[in-house]
């Protein structure tokens, strides 16, 4: 029990502190969810330039991938980083789409 | 990773590029059976009014708005005469206006390429003005629909014939049955095995027949506008990034698409909903 309290009194007190020093704007969603962006959003753009030359981009992803760089801008990390993802998995289906596209006939 | 995916999709292209079998004759056959068998009250000839040949109600509508002043009829005068005032009469493929609707779109195998209307426009108005020419709507579309005016009543007739030619048939098949975009659909998808049945409000038109009245007044446009503006039309319904009108895989497509209607009848009656 007296651990427990300890344990919490600490934390509580280390939090405290951290939000005493940083300036009220700062972005808690920066740090390792930056990296995260830096990384979907390598991905996404990769893989639609891909798409695009396979001429089988789709239609929103490149207006995703703009409006991801716009909300990190903006700090918004979590949502940019989200976004980001999901233009990426767009230009994945996108080049699977393409992968099949070459030998694509008819069905009846 | 990227390499490998480059890889996949170039190697995807080349099975449809070297297809060896062509069989155009085999493939038109198999196209227009299949609406044949679809539509068996439907006449053959009748493909060149599009979705009203299969639809009672929007037959008659359609018919109406023929009855009277079409809304297109201003803009094609205007073709005519900016076809004149331009000299495109003086470039040897365009002299015969009829033949040379007849004539696109063709392989050229000097330049290994395939040929439109809509580029032999461009390219013969650069020719004789020094200026250059959009591709979708305005001029482009008002001197095509003039030209196309000409050859009303004539038969579609597109040649298949050298390897060339063969493998930019087989691209243009291709990108025709594949599925793209977020809805996963490809231009066979509605107009071939769906033709016919609605999609929300609209009837969704045979893809037989289609290149028979382009360029095509839209009511939804309230212009004329090229058969490479309703390609990117559909791709961008289809949520695909719609390509460049006059792109080479347009231009492909469209030689395919125009070839599964060789017998069908060109047409002035260029409105469409």
């Amino acid at each position: 029990m007296k651990k427990i309290l300890l344990t919490t009194l600490t934390v509580l007190a280390l939090s405290t502190q951290a939000a005493d020093f940083l300036p009220s704007a700062h972005n808690w969603n920066a740090g390792s969810s930056g990296d995260a962006f830096s990384a979907a959003i390598g991905a996404a753009e990769a893989d639609y330039a891909s798409a695009l030359s396979a001429s089988m981009a789709w239609r929103d992803t490149g207006a995703m991938i703009k409006e991801a760089k716009k909300l990190h801008k903006a700090g918004k990390v979590n949502a940019a980083t989200a976004l980001a993802k999901k233009a990426h998995t767009q230009a994945i289906n996108a080049l699977a789409q393409a992968s099949v596209a070459g030998s694509a006939g008819p069905s009846f | 990773m990227k390499k490998l995916i480059t890889a996949v999709v170039s190697l995807g292209l080349m099975i449809g590029t070297a297809s060896a079998g062509t069989d155009v004759g085999a493939d038109i056959k198999a196209f227009q059976g299949y609406f044949k068998k679809q539509n068996p009250s439907v006449e053959f000839a009748d493909y060149t009014i599009g979705v009203y040949a299969l639809d009672a109600g929007s037959r008659d509508q359609f018919e109406e708005i023929l009855d009277g002043i079409p809304p297109y009829e201003e803009a094609v005068e205007k073709g005519g005469e900016e076809f004149e005032k331009f000299g495109l009469g003086k470039c040897s493929a365009l002299k015969d206006p009829a033949a040379a609707r007849l004539a696109h779109p063709y392989y050229d195998d000097a330049a290994g390429t395939v040929v439109t209307l809509e580029g032999t426009i461009r390219r013969c108005y650069t020719e004789q003005t020094g200026k250059k020419m959009g591709t979708m709507k305005g001029k482009i579309a008002r001197i095509s629909s003039w030209i196309s005016d000409q050859a009303a009543g004539e038969k579609i007739n597109v040649k298949v014939e050298s390897d060339g030619a063969k493998a930019a048939y087989e691209r243009g098949k291709a990108t025709f049955y594949a599925k793209r975009g977020q809805f996963n659909m490809s231009c066979a998808d509605c107009h071939v095995y769906n033709a016919g049945k609605k999609a929300r409000a609209d009837i969704l038109s045979p893809a037989l027949g289609h290149t028979s009245h382009v360029p095509m007044y839209r009511a939804k446009w309230g212009g004329i506008g090229t058969l490479h503006r309703r390609y990117g039309g559909c791709y961008k319904n289809m949520r695909a990034k719609p390509l460049m009108a006059q792109s080479s895989e347009y231009r492909d497509m469209e030689f395919f698409h125009q070839a599964m209607s060789n017998g069908i009848e060109i047409s002035a009656d260029r409105y469409r909903k």
